[in-house]
């Protein structure tokens, strides 16, 4: 058994079949896409991408590479460079099988919609950029897998462009992406001229490698990842329809940040500062975001502040050294976020549009399928012992636990643990328990497979994904194997108080008191004041400059004061003076005369 | 005035002016000064008028004393040197002394505060008289004792003269006093080649008297003293207008006209010299004489109300042009082409 022959065909024919809607119509007319068709190329490109991975596993493959030189012209030779690692080849399965488990349900939720064709499309062109990302080898092709998920994100998030609110919205998502993508430009021109290579394995990594490209990187993933400080676009994101949600914005688009550090991690390693950074900054965002979570009463905001937040966590893993573990995380949140956009997406279509919590309520009668799977969800989400979440988000909590690091990071990541708990209890209470609060009509129906099937298939994975991945790869570095049971049983007993704490609050809605303002509450709903902070403030300092320079310091200095009418001005009191010299006394005159002749021979005297 | 009267002052100018010009000894330059002074007394305040009376006391009493410096210089450097010889004044005191009494004679700054009000007292030909003829004189001791003057002194003179010949011009409404700091401008320039180049002094005055002459003629005859009165002087003789138009622009050192070459051959001499800075500073500072020259050209040419102009000029003409302005305008318009014989002939 020739296994690297195998598994590079079965990766290329993944990545045929995964293409061929693009290309098959190019080729025939009789070819047309259809959303039903692009789903079945989909699920046939997962099974095919299980035979390199399952081929690798058995195999105990480190890494194959493959190499081919497009000779465009002598000098310029295009490098196309693949690496079929643990990685890309246990992210290509689990990326292809929530790919195909939301475009079975978008078939469902964008039916009513016209050129369903060309979403489907999008998706695929978006899950062919991310796909790239993942198995480049070289920064090249990672720049425009980089660069194409990034576009396709504005066309899927500005799906509805008849809308304000979402052109406003892809086109934030454009800028905070932007802004990442000056980092990684600079990353890659620096590797370009220092080491003179894009190829990462050719990445010197024992020596210390400078801060700047490592900050280049850091910023690459922030803008990415939605980190603190470029992190407004997720949240405004959910303007885009929930398929796009499920796969941009919670399981792969978002990771990819998080994946360009795993990828370089060989760089990061040694450099502590790197380290330090990605750890606070991690920290930080996973409580903000934990924070605004709180108190949203829109379905889909709050799962976009729990992917945010379930990022700063892999961010803070990134800052632990422990680049197998992040991806760990990113698998397991793959599933169940997607599960829970797609949930939420079916709640809302048979609610008739309906987003927002306080007008839901006991649908665990009326739409039971969908509630269970939220529940799973939420309970993955949490780190329900033996679910998903819990071999990934356990372990990231021990880890954390056990090392000599920030305590400040820790105690930011408990607390958003808790808070992870708080607002997912919030959730599935609201939604679910007590006296219904929707409208009297409401075209409430779950019985279409094409809802049913994909969530119950992602349901399945969220509680297996863990388990099997866990099984059968062995970790690179050590986990910690002995400390207290406090220790052990930490992230288990603060999930618990959030639990507790979130229980004692819904009591609070028994009581029917008069709500009140709240510092703290004000803070949480309009996400700690950063967006009109920051969009507002850094537009009109910049444009207000702008102005000031170019009408007061060009205009009127430079042509006022100092160019020509200064000169004339400058003129014109030296005549005024001059005139008022000449007083018309000829004593004075005289008298001037004098003192002039005296000067003149006392200077002259040598 | 008396016509004997005026036949003896005239003579007397003409008397003074010779004997200095032509003078070895300082004696007798300095008696041909005190002829000219005294003789221009009776032509200044010759109409009685008070201001008249005071611009002829103030110039009587800054050229005596100029006059008497000049005598002081003398007999310092006859002490010293033995000598009275003109071209041979050694002595650098009296050098400086002789500096400062042709600097008052010829209103160099910061010497010059008699000029214009005594101008502004006397009527037009008196103040031409005073403008050039009495200038000729102090020119020519400067001609024959350049070589022992110093240069910073006669620099800074020259370049503060254009200065605030050129400020004090822009402030100014009545024109005697307007070609009273042109005149003291002028002399700007006639001085600052004067160690360099004493020929080029000489050709800088004769072109200068030439164009101003001209231009007293004009204002005589359409009798514009001030600058509301000449917006009106085109209805008297309209080609006379356009005349003292292109005659301004060549005062004013305007190429193609002849007052240019005065100008241009001084900046080529300060350049060959290596005094670019101060080639430079005067030609800056003559830009502002340039901006009331052409005030004055406007108010002369361009005013015109909106009335058709056959109609709006007066049917009678009180003073006819005579053929000594007709040349005079000719020349300092004209004069460029000819421009090696004027320095051959200087």
């Amino acid at each position: 058994m020739d296994f690297p022959l195998i598994l590079n065909i079965s990766m290329f024919l993944t990545l045929l079949i995964l293409s061929s809607p693009i290309l098959l119509p190019l080729l025939s007319k009789n070819y047309q896409n259809s959303p039903t068709t692009i789903m079945r190329t989909v699920k046939t490109s997962f099974m095919a991408s299980l035979i390199p991975m399952i081929l690798s596993i058995y195999s105990n493959m480190e890494n194959t590479t493959f190499y081919w030189e497009w000779k465009f012209i002598t000098n310029f030779k295009i490098p196309f460079s693949l690496k079929m690692d643990q990685y890309s080849l246990m992210f290509f399965p689990i990326a292809l099988f929530v790919t195909w488990s939301i475009l079975q349900f978008a078939v469902w939720y964008m039916a009513s919609e016209p050129y369903t064709t060309k979403f489907s499309l999008f998706l695929l062109i978006f899950l062919i950029a991310m796909l790239i990302l993942i198995i480049a080898n070289n920064m090249f092709l990672l720049f425009i897998g980089w660069e194409g998920v990034g576009i396709m994100s504005f066309l899927l998030i500005g799906w509805w462009h008849g809308r304000a609110e979402a052109n406003t919205a892809a086109l934030q998502a454009v800028l905070y992406n932007r802004i990442g993508d000056i980092g990684l430009i600079l990353c890659m021109a620096w590797l370009a001229s220092s080491m003179n290579t894009w190829e990462i394995q050719q990445h010197s990594s024992t020596n210390q490698t400078p801060l700047l490209p490592l900050m280049g990187l850091i910023l690459a993933a922030t803008g990415k990842s939605a980190q603190f400080g470029l992190h407004p676009w997720l949240p405004a994101a959910m303007e885009g329809p929930t398929p796009v949600s499920a796969l941009l914005h919670s399981s792969t688009m978002v990771v990819a940040g998080i994946f360009l550090l795993i990828r370089t991690h060989h760089m990061l390693c040694n450099n502590q500062i790197a380290l330090t950074t990605c750890l606070c900054m991690g920290a930080l965002s996973t409580l903000f975001a934990a924070t605004c979570a709180l108190t949203q009463n829109d379905i889909k905001k709050i799962i976009a502040f729990s992917t945010s937040s379930q990022l700063g966590l892999m961010m803070v893993t990134i800052g632990l050294n422990l680049p197998q573990l992040a991806f760990l995380h990113i698998s397991t949140h793959a599933f169940f976020k997607a599960m829970l956009f797609l949930c939420s997406g079916s709640i809302i279509h048979s609610l008739n549009g309906e987003q927002d919590l306080r007008k839901m309520g006991g649908l665990q009668k009326l739409l039971p399928t969908t509630t269970s799977c939220l529940t799973i969800g939420n309970l993955a989400l949490m780190g329900t012992p033996f679910l998903a979440g819990f071999y990934s988000k356990d372990l990231i909590i021990e880890n954390l636990n056990m090392s000599y690091l920030n305590t400040w990071a820790l105690l930011l990541t408990l607390i958003a643990t808790s808070f992870t708990a708080t607002y997912s209890l919030r959730m599935a209470l609201l939604v679910q328990t007590n006296y219904t609060r929707i409208p009297s009509i409401t075209p409430i129906n779950e019985n279409n497979p094409a809802i049913t099937n994909p969530i119950t298939r992602l349901a399945l994975g969220s509680i297996m994904a863990g388990l099997l991945i866990t099984s059968y790869i062995p970790p690179t570095k050590t986990p910690p194997m002995t400390m207290p049971l406090a220790t052990k049983t930490t992230a288990i007993i603060i999930t618990t108080l959030g639990i507790i704490l979130a229980l004692e609050l819904s009591k609070l809605t028994h009581t029917l008191t008069t709500p009140k303002q709240n510092v703290a509450l004000n803070f949480s709903n309009t996400l700690g004041y950063f967006n009109p902070l920051m969009h507002r403030l850094s537009s009109t300092k910049l444009l207000n400059n702008g102005q000031n320079i170019a009408s007061h310091l060009i205009d009127l200095s430079w042509y006022k004061k100092m160019g020509p009418e200064g000169l004339a001005t400058l003129q014109l009191k030296a005549s005024k003076i001059s005139t008022t010299l000449h007083t018309g006394l000829i004593k004075t005159y005289l008298g001037s005369f004098a003192l002039s002749i005296l000067t003149i021979i006392l200077f002259t005297q040598n | 005035m008396n016509p004997q009267a005026k036949l003896i002052s005239a003579t007397s100018l003409f008397l003074g002016t010779s004997i200095t010009i032509s003078s070895n000894h300082w004696m007798m330059a300095w008696i041909g000064l005190e002829i000219n002074t005294l003789a221009v007394l009776p032509l200044i305040s010759k109409s009685h008028h008070p201001r008249a009376i005071e611009a002829s006391t103030k110039y009587f009493l800054t050229q005596a004393a100029a006059s008497t410096l000049l005598l002081f210089s003398s007999m310092t450097n006859a002490w010293f040197s033995g000598q009275w010889d003109i071209t041979q004044l050694t002595h650098p005191m009296s050098c400086m002394l002789l500096t400062t009494a042709i600097s008052i004679k010829l209103g160099l700054v910061p010497f010059h505060f008699w000029f214009p009000e005594v101008l502004q007292g006397s009527t037009m030909t008196t103040c031409l008289l005073l403008a050039t003829v009495m200038k000729f004189p102090p020119i020519t001791l400067f001609f024959l004792t350049s070589p022992s003057l110093n240069p910073t002194l006669l620099s800074l003179m020259a370049i503060a003269s254009a200065a605030l010949g050129g400020w004090m011009g822009l402030n100014q409404t009545q024109t005697r006093k307007v070609l009273a700091f042109s005149s003291i401008a002028h002399l700007g320039w006639m001085t600052i080649i004067l160690i360099y180049n004493p020929n080029l002094t000489l050709t800088a005055f004769y072109l200068y008297t030439m164009t101003t002459s001209a231009i007293f003629f004009i204002l005589n005859t359409t009798n514009t003293l001030k600058l509301s009165t000449m917006m009106t002087a085109w209805t008297k003789i309209p080609p006379l207008t356009t005349v003292f138009m292109l005659t301004l622009l060549s005062l004013a050192g305007l190429p193609p006209l002849t007052g240019f070459l005065p100008k241009w051959l001084i900046i080529q001499e300060l350049t060959k010299q290596g005094l670019t800075i101060m080639a430079t500073t005067i030609t800056l500072l003559s830009l502002l004489g340039l901006f009331f020259y052409l005030r004055l050209a406007y108010c002369a040419t361009i005013t015109l109300p909106p009335n058709f102009i056959n109609y709006t000029k007066q049917w009678q003409i009180n003073k006819p042009t005579n053929i000594l302005t007709t040349t005079l305008t000719t020349l300092s318009i004209l004069l460029l082409p000819l421009s090696p014989m004027v320095f051959t002939v200087s």
